[in-house]
C-alpha cells in the first residue's frame, strides 16, 4: 500500500515540495494531495509587488500547472480549505465536506500580512476586513489592487520600512506613482541594518524619487476620499500623510491556527525538530513560513540561537527539498513492510541515516529593485570602535569580531563587512554591485575574506574595466604569434614601415589581427621620433 | 617552380585554411597535392621562421595562412609552427613492441599485424568479443573516423568504442538534440557573426583556443556587444574593456542558475519573442514556470554576478536582435560539467525564448574544439551511434547500415559504453582487457588520469596509434606510427559543419602508415565481412551512401567539388547545394518546432567520504580549499603530445602553471613562481604558481596540456553527466598549499635536441 501524503497550502514552498515529491508519484511510491485555498495553483510570491506595478503579468508568476499535476496523478483541490485536523483518525476536514486520509501531513500554509493596529482598521487580526484604499501585498489580488493606483498615478503610502515595503516603492516610483514610505525608526530595515548603511540607504531612496517619513508612528488612517476610502495616514504627531492607496507591509506571521487547534505545539510558528516533524507527532511537518524550527531538545545549541521563521523563500524551498527526500524515503519502508520485504531494515536505515538539514545562516536581504542596490546579512550592528560588543564571546580561543567599514554617502556608496576569523558574520553593501555579489556569496559560502578586504570594494571600481597598461615595451602586442613589442620594434627599425611588412617579418599581426592598430601604433610612434630628430 | 598544396590546419576545428610549400631550393612535388615533397637534406633558415625565433632546422615544408571565410589569412602560433612535427626525430617510423624489460623495440609490420590478430582472437575466445575495445578521436579524418566504427562493430564484432569527444562535445551535442533535433555546431556559418550587434560567448576562451575567430567578434565589440561570461577575465573576457561589451565572472559550477537568471528576466520583462515561441517551439508554460524561481537578485547571491548585469545582459540580447542580431555560444567552460547537457539546454532555451535560432541573422551555436570534433561525431565512432549521425538502437538505422555493409543486421552490435565508463572499465571483469586508441591521449585528457593509466596497465594487450611516444602510447605493447596530417588526403568537418578537404603534401616517413591501411590488414586477417577500403576517396564514396538519409547527411558531397572549393554544409543530400543556415524553415523534430525542456540546478551532493581521508591529512598541512577550473593556453592543443615538441611553443609555454589570485596566494604565503601542490583524494600536481588578479579569488586555473606530475586531469573527477556521458573537468574541489621544493621536470625531446 503506498503512503499518502497530504500538503496543506500552496505556495512556492509546496510547489517546490510537490515537484521533488513527482517522481515517488509516478512511481506509485506514494500518492499526494494538495490543498490550496487561492483558485491559483502556485505562484511566486516574491514577486507579486512586480506585478503590482505593471513590471511582469500574474501568468508569468505561475510555478505549478494544476493541470499537469493532475495528469501525473496528483490529487489537487484548489479553492477549498482545510477546517480541521483529525489528528486522532489521521484526516483533514475540508471546507467541501471531504476528509481526506493521511500517513504524513506536511504544513505548508505559509503566512499572512500583519493588519496593524490602526484606527480605521478592523482590529481581527484572524479575518481583517481592509477599506477601500487600503491594501496588503501578498497575493495577486492585492497586487490587482496596487496595480490599478500605479497605472492611474496614484498617490501610494507604503506603511513600514522592511523590504518588501522597500521594493514596492521603489518599483512603483520608478513606474510613475508618487510614493512615501512611512516607517518608524531613524532609517529603514530597522534591525537589519546598521545605522551608517541604514542612513546610506535612506539617502538613496529619496534618490530614486521616495519620499522617506522615518521615526514616524501612525495611528489611524483616514477615509475621506469621494468613494468612502483612504485618504490619509495619520501620525502621532499629529500630522497626517495624504494618498490614494495604503499599502500596508508590517511584516508577516505565520499561519498556525489549524495546528494550533489540532494541539500541535507553536510558537511564532509551527515548532519542528531538525527533521522538520512537529514536536512528539511522527505524522505532521511543517515547512517554509509557517514552520520554526527548535527541537525539543533543551541541549540543542543550534536551537538555542535559532530566530524563528526567517520569511524568506530560500530556506523554505530547501526544507522542501530536504524534505521530499525524506518522505521519499520514508515511503519506500512503508512499501516495504507492507510488502513484507526483506529491505525493511535499510528502507529505515536510509531515511534515518539522511543527514539532518542544516541549520539555516542568518538571512540575507538583497533588495529587489532596478535603480539601486543594497544587500543586507547577518548581525551587522557593531561599530568598529566599540571594543565591548567586539569582544564579547571572544574566550576560549574564539576569535573577536572584526569591522571593516568603507563610508560615501556623497556617491550613495557604504560597505560594512563583520568577520570573526576572517569570515563574515555580517554584511552590509549598498550601490557596489559587485561587491555586495561578492560578499552575499563570501557569507553564503563561509569563505575567509583576503586579508585586504579593500580588494572587494574594488570590484566596483572603473579601474577593473580598464585595458591592461600598454607601456611595457616587452609585452606581448601579438598574442596569436606571440610577438612581444620589442621585437615588432626592432623590426620597424629594420626597415618595416607597414603593417603588411611587420607581420611578414614577424608573424605580428597574422592571427586575429586584433593588434593591427597597436602595431600601427609602434610605427607611427618611431617615424615620428625619425622625422623629429 | 614551387608547387604547393592547399589544406587546413591539424588542430583545432576552426580549420584555418593554410596552404604548403616545400622551400624553392627543394626538390618541388611535381603535382599540387597528390605528389610528396621529399624531407630536405640539410638545414635551411628561412627568413620568417628565424624573425619569430623559430626552430634552428627548417621545417620540411613551409606554411602559410591562405584565405578562407573563417580564418581569413590568419593562423595562429600552433598553424605557423605545425610543419616542424613533420621531421621531428622523436618521430615513431616503425611499428615498436614493448618488451619484457618495458622497452619498445621496432618489429615488422607483418609481425605487428600477426600479433594483434593472435591478440584479438585470445582476447575473443576467452573472454567474448565486448572484452575488445576501440578509443578514437575527434582529429580523425571524417574518412577514418567512418571506418574506426565499421572496423569495430564488424571486424572486431564488439560494442566497446567510444571517443574523446565524449570529453568535448557530447553535453552541447545531446542539448542540441533534445532542442532541435539535430546537433551541428554552429548552425549558421561562421561569417554570419560579423554582423551581430550582440554575442554572448559563455565558457569559450577564443581568444587563446583560436585566435582567427577573434576577427568575427569585431563586429560586436565595435557595437560594444560582446559579452563574455567567464569565472576568470580570460583573453577573451578582455575583450569587453573599452566599451567591448561586458564580463560575467560568475562562480564555477554556476552558469546553469547564471541563464535561468537570464531566462527569467526575458520573460518578465516583455523581451521574449511570442510570435516565434507561438509558432516555432514548445514547452514555453513548462520552461515559463521552471525559471520563475531565478529573480535577478536571488541569481546574483547564487552566482555572484549582479543583478543589474543579468538584466543588462538580457536587455541587450533582445536589443540585438532587433538589430544587428544577436548570437549565443557556448563552449566548454559551461558543457563540461555533470549538468553540462542542462547548462547548454538553458543556454538554448534562452535563444529560444529571444527567436534566435532559425534567424537568418541571429542564432545559438556551440563551439566545437577538436579538429573533426564535428565530422568526428557523425560517422559512428560514439558508443551509441551510425554514420549520419544515427542511433545505433533505431532498428531503421540498423537496417540502412546492414544494406550499406552488405551484411546481415544481427552482426551490427548493439550500443557500448561512453569514453568514462569505457575506461573505467578496462582490465575488470566483464571489461575490455585488449584496447585500439586512436587520435587521443587518454593517459593525460581523461578525468581521474591516475585511475586511466592504472587501467591502461591493467590491459592484457594495448594497441597505440600515433606519430609520437604519446604518455599513452608509453604505455602501449605495441605502437603503431601513423601519418601526419599534410601525409594524407581525406575530409574534415569544421565547426560550421562543413566539409573541408584536407591535402597531401608530403611522403610519409617510410614505416608510416594510415590507419585506413591498418584497419584494412586487420580486417583482412580477422577474416570480417564486408570490405575495407584503404584509399580515403573509396571510403567518402561509402560513407556518402551510409550517412544518406540521416541527420548529417553527406551524400551528395564528393571529392572534386570540395576541390574546385564549394563550401559544402551538411545535410548535404544528393541533388541539394547543402544546408548553410539551418532551422530557416523548420527544426529538425517531426512537427518541426523547437523544444523547450524546463532544466534546474542539481543539488551537487557531497560524495561518500573515501576509505582515506585524505583531505584532512592535507588540510593538517596548511592547505586551503579551493576550486579548480582547467583549461587551454594559446600555445597548447589538447594533451600537448604535438605542441609540447615545437620547441618555439614549449620555450613560451614550458610548464604547468597554477593561476591563483595574489590575495589567496598571500594567505598561503605562496609567492609568483614558487612551486604549490594541488591534491585532492584522486591525485597531486606540483607546479608553480602564477599569481594573476585574472581570477577570483576562491578558484585555480589549471592547463591541462602536460603530463605527469603536471596533469591537471589527475585531480578531475570521472563523475559523469547523466544524459551525456561528459565528465566534470570544470568544477573540482581541490587543497592548494606551498610545495616542500620543486621537482625535477621531464624535459621532453623537441627538435632543437637534434
Amino acid at each position: 500500500m503506498s503512503e499518502q501524503i497530504v500538503i496543506v497550502g500552496f505556495g512556492p514552498v509546496a510547489a517546490r515540495l510537490i515537484d521533488e515529491l513527482l517522481p515517488a508519484v509516478r512511481s506509485g511510491l506514494a500518492r499526494l494531495t494538495v490543498i490550496g485555498e487561492e483558485d491559483d495553483a502556485a505562484y511566486n510570491r516574491v514577486l507579486v509587488a512586480d506585478v503590482g506595478v505593471g513590471r511582469t503579468t500574474a501568468s508569468a508568476l505561475a510555478l505549478s500547472d494544476a493541470a499537469a499535476l493532475i495528469a501525473d496523478g496528483v490529487d489537487v483541490r484548489l479553492g477549498v480549505r482545510v477546517r480541521r485536523v483529525d489528528r486522532a483518525r489521521q484526516q483533514v476536514v475540508l471546507t467541501d465536506g471531504t476528509t481526506p486520509h493521511y500517513d504524513r501531513l506536511v504544513f505548508a500554509t505559509g503566512s499572512r500580512p500583519v493588519i496593524p493596529n490602526l484606527t480605521g482598521l478592523n482590529p481581527d487580526p484572524a479575518h481583517p476586513v481592509l477599506p477601500a484604499g487600503v491594501t496588503a501585498l501578498r497575493d495577486l489580488r492585492d497586487a490587482e489592487v496596487l496595480l490599478q493606483a500605479v497605472s492611474g498615478g496614484k498617490r501610494v503610502v507604503v506603511l513600514g520600512g522592511g523590504v518588501l515595503g522597500l521594493e514596492t516603492a521603489l518599483a512603483a516610483a520608478e513606474e510613475g506613482a508618487t510614493v512615501t514610505v512611512v516607517h518608524n525608526g531613524p532609517h529603514p530595515l530597522g534591525r537589519n541594518i546598521d545605522r551608517g548603511g541604514g542612513a546610506v540607504l535612506a539617502a538613496s531612496m529619496r534618490n530614486c524619487g521616495v519620499r522617506m517619513a522615518g521615526n514616524a508612528r501612525s495611528t489611524g488612517v483616514e477615509h475621506n476620499a469621494p468613494d468612502g476610502g483612504f485618504s490619509a495616514l495619520l501620525l502621532d504627531d499629529g500630522s497626517a500623510i495624504d494618498g490614494d492607496l495604503l499599502v500596508l507591509s508590517c511584516g508577516v506571521r505565520p499561519r498556525v491556527e489549524l495546528a494550533e487547534g489540532c494541539g500541535l505545539s507553536t510558537a511564532t510558528g509551527i515548532l519542528v525538530d531538525h527533521k522538520l516533524r512537529a514536536h512528539h507527532e511522527p505524522h505532521i511537518f511543517a515547512i517554509g513560513d509557517c514552520a520554526e524550527v527548535r527541537c525539543p531538545d533543551p541541549s540543542c545549541s543550534d536551537c538555542r540561537a535559532a530566530r524563528g521563521p526567517s520569511g524568506l523563500v530560500g530556506p523554505g524551498w530547501r526544507q522542501a527539498e530536504w524534505l521530499a527526500e525524506y518522505l521519499t524515503l520514508l515511503a519506500g519502508e512503508t512499501v516495504d513492510s507492507a510488502g513484507g520485504g526483506s529491505h525493511e531494515g535499510d528502507s529505515v536505515d536510509a531515511a534515518e541515516s539522511l543527514p539532518e538539514l542544516p541549520t539555516e545562516k542568518p538571512g540575507v536581504i538583497v533588495l529587489k529593485a532596478r535603480g539601486m542596490n543594497m544587500a543586507v546579512a547577518g548581525d551587522n550592528a557593531a561599530e568598529p570602535w566599540d571594543e565591548e560588543v567586539l569582544t564579547a564571546g571572544a574566550v576560549n580561543g574564539r576569535p573577536r569580531l572584526q569591522i571593516a567599514q568603507w563610508a560615501d554617502p556623497e556617491h550613495g556608496r557604504y560597505v560594512k563587512m563583520t568577520t570573526r576569523g576572517g569570515v563574515l558574520e555580517g554584511l552590509v553593501a549598498v550601490g557596489m554591485p559587485r561587491t555586495a555579489a561578492e560578499l552575499v556569496s563570501l557569507f553564503e559560502r563561509g569563505d575567509e575574506l583576503p586579508a585586504d578586504r579593500s580588494l572587494l570594494l574594488r570590484l566596483d571600481g572603473p579601474d577593473q574595466l580598464a585595458a591592461p597598461g600598454n607601456s611595457d615595451p616587452e609585452r606581448t602586442v601579438c598574442r596569436c604569434a606571440g610577438v612581444s613589442g620589442t621585437k615588432i620594434q626592432d623590426a620597424v627599425v629594420d626597415g618595416c614601415s607597414t603593417v603588411a611588412e611587420v607581420s611578414g617579418a614577424t608573424r605580428a599581426g597574422t592571427g586575429c589581427g586584433g593588434c593591427h592598430s597597436d602595431i600601427k601604433d609602434i610605427i607611427e610612434k618611431h617615424f615620428q621620433a625619425a622625422a623629429a630628430a | 617552380m614551387t608547387k604547393s598544396a592547399d589544406t587546413h590546419c591539424p588542430y583545432c576545428a576552426l580549420q584555418c585554411a593554410m596552404t604548403l610549400k616545400s622551400p624553392a631550393a627543394l626538390t618541388p612535388a611535381v603535382q599540387p597535392g597528390s605528389d610528396p615533397v621529399p624531407a630536405p637534406s640539410a638545414p635551411n633558415v628561412s627568413a620568417a621562421a628565424a624573425a619569430a625565433g623559430g626552430p634552428a632546422t627548417a621545417p620540411v615544408l613551409e606554411v602559410s595562412g591562405r584565405d578562407f571565410p573563417t580564418n581569413r589569412g590568419g593562423l595562429c602560433r600552433k598553424g605557423w609552427t605545425s610543419a616542424s612535427l613533420l621531421s621531428h626525430p622523436g618521430r615513431v617510423t616503425e611499428p615498436m613492441l614493448k618488451g619484457s624489460d618495458g622497452v619498445h623495440r621496432p618489429v615488422s609490420w607483418d609481425d605487428a599485424l600477426k600479433l594483434i590478430t593472435a591478440a584479438v582472437k585470445d582476447t575473443r575466445a576467452r573472454y567474448g568479443k565486448d572484452a575488445v575495445g576501440v578509443f578514437g578521436g575527434g582529429g580523425l579524418t571524417n574518412e577514418k573516423a567512418y571506418m574506426l566504427g565499421k572496423f569495430a562493430r564488424l571486424a572486431l564484432g564488439t560494442s566497446r568504442i567510444d571517443y574523446n569527444g565524449r570529453f568535448c562535445m557530447s553535453s552541447a551535442a545531446a542539448a542540441g538534440m533534445r532542442a532541435f533535433g539535430v546537433d551541428r555546431g554552429l548552425p549558421f556559418p561562421l561569417e554570419d557573426l560579423d554582423g551581430a550587434s550582440t554575442i554572448l560567448m559563455l565558457g569559450s576562451n577564443v581568444a587563446e583556443t583560436m585566435p582567427p575567430f577573434v576577427q568575427h567578434l569585431q563586429g560586436a565589440r565595435d557595437a560594444g556587444g560582446l559579452i563574455v561570461v567567464d569565472p576568470r577575465r580570460s583573453a577573451t573576457a578582455a575583450f569587453t574593456s573599452d566599451g567591448g561589451g561586458l564580463h560575467l565572472q560568475p562562480l564555477p559550477g554556476t552558469d546553469l542558475t547564471l541563464l535561468l537568471g537570464l531566462s527569467h528576466v526575458v520573460i518578465h520583462e516583455g523581451l521574449a519573442d511570442t510570435e516565434f515561441i507561438q509558432a516555432r517551439t514548445s514547452g514555453f508554460e513548462a520552461l515559463a514556470r521552471s525559471v520563475n524561481a531565478f529573480w535577478p537578485e536571488r541569481v546574483q547571491s547564487l552566482t555572484g554576478v549582479p543583478a543589474d548585469l543579468i538584466r543588462e545582459t538580457a536587455r541587450r540580447l533582445a536589443h540585438g536582435a532587433t538589430q544587428g542580431g544577436s548570437y549565443i555560444l557556448t563552449g566548454r567552460g559551461v558543457e563540461q560539467h555533470v549538468d553540462g547537457t542542462d547548462t547548454a539546454t538553458a543556454a538554448i532555451n534562452l535563444s529560444l525564448l529571444l527567436g534566435l535560432p532559425g534567424s537568418a541573422r541571429s542564432g545559438y551555436g556551440t563551439l566545437t574544439g577538436q579538429g573533426n570534433g564535428q565530422g568526428g561525431r557523425e560517422h559512428g565512432q560514439k558508443a551509441d551511434q551510425l554514420p549520419g549521425y544515427r542511433k545505433i538502437t533505431d532498428p531503421a538505422a540498423r537496417a540502412h547500415m546492414a544494406k550499406v555493409w552488405g551484411v546481415p543486421e544481427s552482426l551490427i552490435p548493439g550500443p557500448g559504453l561512453p569514453a568514462v565508463q569505457l575506461l573505467k572499465s578496462l582490465g575488470q571483469p566483464d571489461g575490455v582487457r585488449c584496447l585500439f586508441v586512436h587520435a587521443s591521449n587518454i593517459a593525460v585528457a581523461s578525468p581521474d588520469a591516475n585511475a586511466v593509466i592504472d587501467g591502461l596497465r591493467s590491459l592484457d594487450f594495448l594497441v597505440v596509434c600515433d606519430f609520437f611516444v604519446s604518455e599513452t602510447a608509453a604505455e602501449a605493447d605495441l605502437i603503431l606510427p601513423v601519418l601526419q596530417w599534410a601525409e594524407e588526403e581525406g575530409t574534415l568537418t569544421n565547426l560550421e559543419g562543413r566539409v573541408l578537404r584536407r591535402r597531401r603534401a608530403l611522403q610519409p616517413p617510410a614505416g608510416a602508415r594510415s590507419e585506413l591501411w591498418i584497419m584494412a590488414r586487420l580486417a583482412e586477417a580477422l577474416e570480417a565481412p564486408s570490405t575495407y577500403s584503404e584509399d580515403p576517396e573509396t571510403v567518402f564514396e561509402e560513407l556518402r551512401l551510409a550517412s544518406a538519409g540521416g541527420l548529417a547527411d553527406y551524400s551528395g558531397i564528393d571529392y572534386a567539388m570540395l576541390d574546385r572549393g564549394e563550401a559544402a554544409y551538411w545535410p548535404y543530400p544528393v541533388g541539394s547545394s547543402g544546408t548553410p543556415r539551418l532551422f530557416l524553415d523548420g527544426f529538425a523534430h517531426a512537427d518541426g518546432k523547437a523544444v523547450m525542456t524546463p532544466v534546474a540546478p542539481r543539488r551537487r551532493r557531497t560524495p561518500a567520504p573515501p576509505a582515506r581521508d585524505i583531505s584532512r591529512d592535507i588540510a593538517n598541512q596548511g592547505a586551503k580549499s579551493m576550486t579548480l577550473i582547467t583549461g587551454r593556453l594559446l600555445e597548447h592543443y589538447q594533451s600537448g603530445s604535438q605542441t609540447r615538441r615545437v620547441s618555439e611553443l614549449l620555450a613560451s609555454q614550458p610548464e604547468a602553471k597554477l593561476q591563483i589570485h595574489p590575495a589567496a596566494a598571500a594567505s598561503m604565503g605562496v609567492t609568483d613562481g614558487s612551486f604549490v601542490s594541488v591534491a585532492n583524494e584522486r591525485g597531486e600536481v606540483v607546479c608553480r604558481a602564477e599569481l594573476s588578479t585574472a581570477i577570483r579569488p576562491e578558484t585555480v586555473f589549471l592547463p591541462f596540456h602536460f603530463p605527469e606530475l603536471e596533469s591537471a586531469n589527475r585531480l578531475t573527477e570521472a563523475a559523469t553527466d547523466p544524459i551525456s556521458g561528459m565528465p566534470e573537468f570544470k568544477f573540482n574541489k581541490v587543497w592548494v598549499r606551498v610545495a616542500a621544493k620543486g621537482l625535477q621536470h621531464s624535459v621532453l625531446q623537441t627538435s632543437e635536441a637534434s
